[in-house]
């Protein structure tokens, strides 16, 4: 509890000092390129840095505007689970124990086209309607890869093979083990004090199944599933934006070359893999036309694990996790697939 | 800050964003940023943020009416906030807008280069195969994408020597090249401009050392097979090199 206000109170005051800085940057940015267009050329040292910024804010425009449909799209699954399924829907279809609910969360995805930006807010709406954790903690890692959108552009890019079979199948197993993990702890040490399912009415999880028994006409609950997806758009859509603003100052100045030059065993070129996919930060949906790139200079341990790992974690998602788990959850949601990951890469790469 | 005027200004963003979007969609610009196979996806988007923007306004709680909240707002506004409604968050949420606005949409420039590298032989986002759909035009329309596909995924490198190239990018002086050479480059975009690549193939020209970086070139000449750090990579033998403007879409998509 403590530290989750910790975290809350940290962001907010970076959140609070941060919008007048860098509304005053940019509108310096804009006089700078508007002076540079009324003299004709800039000084050379201020044109590169300008360079920079716009390379910076073409990076950051794509990743948002690429992203932004695919969160809008999630927010609107959970809007449409928290108006019209039923937590005894839920409850019913779910199996009890850890390992059952895991593998059922796992394959959810197939029917609940989410990737990445959409699936946190999507799972922490079923687990607000009764998803238990490992149902939950597997569904939320394996929905981004399990999806009908995603394994079609794999097999795209890839062809039927090792890459699409091994992309799938290590996803839902990592997805498997970390949501049978979870089962072992309660919500209440699982989920971030804004995210708890419990009868407290916090913000956004007050359901309608709390409302009295006769429910409002198709088309009002139609206009509140929007009103939730567009509350829930603002809410995750901060962490993306963060993530995205993080990723595109990450693209600008490490260069992408070093990180590749820096390992090519069995080991190392895993983890460079897996580095590159959370420095990426690009969708599920496209990711292995973007691996493909890699297959002449990599192995296919790495690959795999680029793809299987990506998903899972990468800027951008680890921030949104931070909204809905408590901070020692959300690492252990990052670090125990990269072990996992990296192993199966490993064993792949040497066998 | 009270349920009305959050939601007043949710609305404002959610429209402004949609409308931003659509706007970039008809102006082309949207292809500064992200593949054009996306472009449906972000237009569904657009009319969704707008339709959402319709519906916050119309659902906004009266003035009078702040105290009872009988809206089909589900979000009862008390304590367990933990400011999820400040300015700041709707300030984050705008700042794509003031980016987008504020920043002009300019092509990545030799810049974003120098980071992500020049890649004379990457295999790129295509199905193995996919690279001999171009054979069939005359060389001379192949871009520095087709080249670079069809050295890539070709067996015999040798089918291409002496062909006629005819190509725009802009111009790279790669540290691995002599001083008679540079890169005629171009980014492709797979997705976004997140996964931006940089191809370019080495031009043989005696005035190389005259071009400037980042400016736009079109080169005429043949195509031979040279070494590039130990591989095969295609070489033009240029016989002009012309200075053009920047082209109106300096991406290519692959």
């Amino acid at each position: 509890m403590q530290t989750a206000y910790r975290t809350t109170s940290i962001g907010k005051r970076i959140l609070d000092s941060l919008p007048f800085a860098i509304t005053a940057v940019l509108i310096a940015v804009a006089v700078v390129n508007l002076a540079g267009g009324w003299m004709g050329s800039l000084p050379p040292d201020l044109s590169r840095m300008m360079d920079l910024v716009s390379g910076f804010s073409a990076v950051f425009m794509g990743i948002f505007i690429e992203a932004a449909p695919y969160l809008l799209l999630g927010t609107l699954a959970s809007g449409l689970v928290e108006t019209f399924v039923s937590r005894d829907d839920l409850t019913r279809w779910i199996p009890r124990n850890a390992v059952g609910g895991a593998l059922v969360g796992g394959v959810l995805g197939l029917f609940f086209p989410v990737c990445e930006c959409g699936v946190v807010p999507f799972v922490r709406r079923m687990v607000s309607k009764g998803l238990p954790m490992p149902a939950a903690v597997a569904l939320l890692l394996a929905a981004p890869v399990v999806n009908p959108i995603v394994i079609a552009s794999t097999l795209a890019a890839f062809g039927p093979g090792l890459v699409v079979w091994g992309r799938l199948g290590f996803s839902l197993l990592v997805a498997v083990l970390m949501g049978s993990l979870f089962g072992l702890a309660g919500p209440n040490q699982v989920l971030s004090s804004v995210s708890l399912p419990a009868e407290m009415p916090g913000p956004i999880l007050t359901s309608i199944d709390a409302m009295p028994a006769q429910k409002p006409p198709l088309k009002e609950r139609f206009k509140g599933m929007l009103v939730i997806a567009a509350d829930e758009f603002f809410e995750m859509g901060r962490f993306l934006i963060l993530g995205a603003l993080l990723a595109a100052a990450m693209q600008t100045v490490v260069p992408q070359a070093s990180l590749l030059a820096l390992g090519q065993g069995p080991l190392l070129s895993v983890f460079v893999m897996m580095l590159l996919a959370i420095l990426l930060s690009i969708c599920s949906t496209v990711d292995a036309f973007i691996a493909l790139a890699f297959t002449g200079a990599f192995s296919t341990g790495s690959i795999l694990a680029f793809l299987v790992y990506g998903p899972m974690v990468d800027i951008k998602s680890t921030l949104m996790f931070l909204r809905v788990f408590k901070p020692r959850m959300v690492i252990y949601l990052v670090v125990l697939p990269f072990l996992m990951t990296a192993l199966i890469g490993f064993l792949v790469n040497i066998l | 800050m009270s349920t009305r005027t959050y939601r007043t200004f949710q609305a404002l963003i959610f429209g402004a964003l949609g409308i931003f979007l659509l706007a970039r969609i008809l102006e082309g610009k949207i292809l500064l940023y992200i593949n054009q196979r996306f472009v449906f996806l972000v237009l569904a988007g657009a009319l969704g943020f707008m339709l959402i923007a319709q519906v916050l306004l119309a659902s906004r709680p009266g003035v009078e009416a702040h105290d009872h909240e009988h809206d089909h707002d589900h979000n009862h506004d008390h304590d367990h906030d933990h400011g999820k409604r400040s300015g700041a968050g709707l300030w984050l949420v705008a700042l794509p807008l003031l980016i987008g606005l504020l920043v002009p949409a300019r092509p990545l420039s030799t810049a974003a280069v120098d980071v992500r590298g020049m890649n004379a032989d990457a295999p790129l986002s295509v199905r193995n195969g996919e690279g001999s759909a171009v054979l069939d035009i005359p060389s001379t329309q192949w871009s520095v994408l087709d080249w670079i596909r069809a050295f890539n995924y070709s067996e015999d490198l040798s089918a291409f020597e002496g062909k006629e190239v005819d190509v725009t990018g802009f111009v790279y002086h790669d540290i691995r090249l002599m001083e008679q050479q540079f890169m005629v480059g171009r980014f492709s975009l797979t997705c976004c401009v997140a996964d931006a690549t940089a191809l370019g193939m080495v031009v043989n020209w005696p005035e190389a050392s005259n071009l400037a970086d980042n400016g736009w070139v079109r080169v005429r000449g043949v195509v031979r097979a040279a070494q590039l750090e130990g591989k095969w990579v295609p070489h033009v033998d240029a016989e002009t090199v012309e200075i053009v403007p920047e082209p109106e879409q300096p991406y290519l998509f692959p």
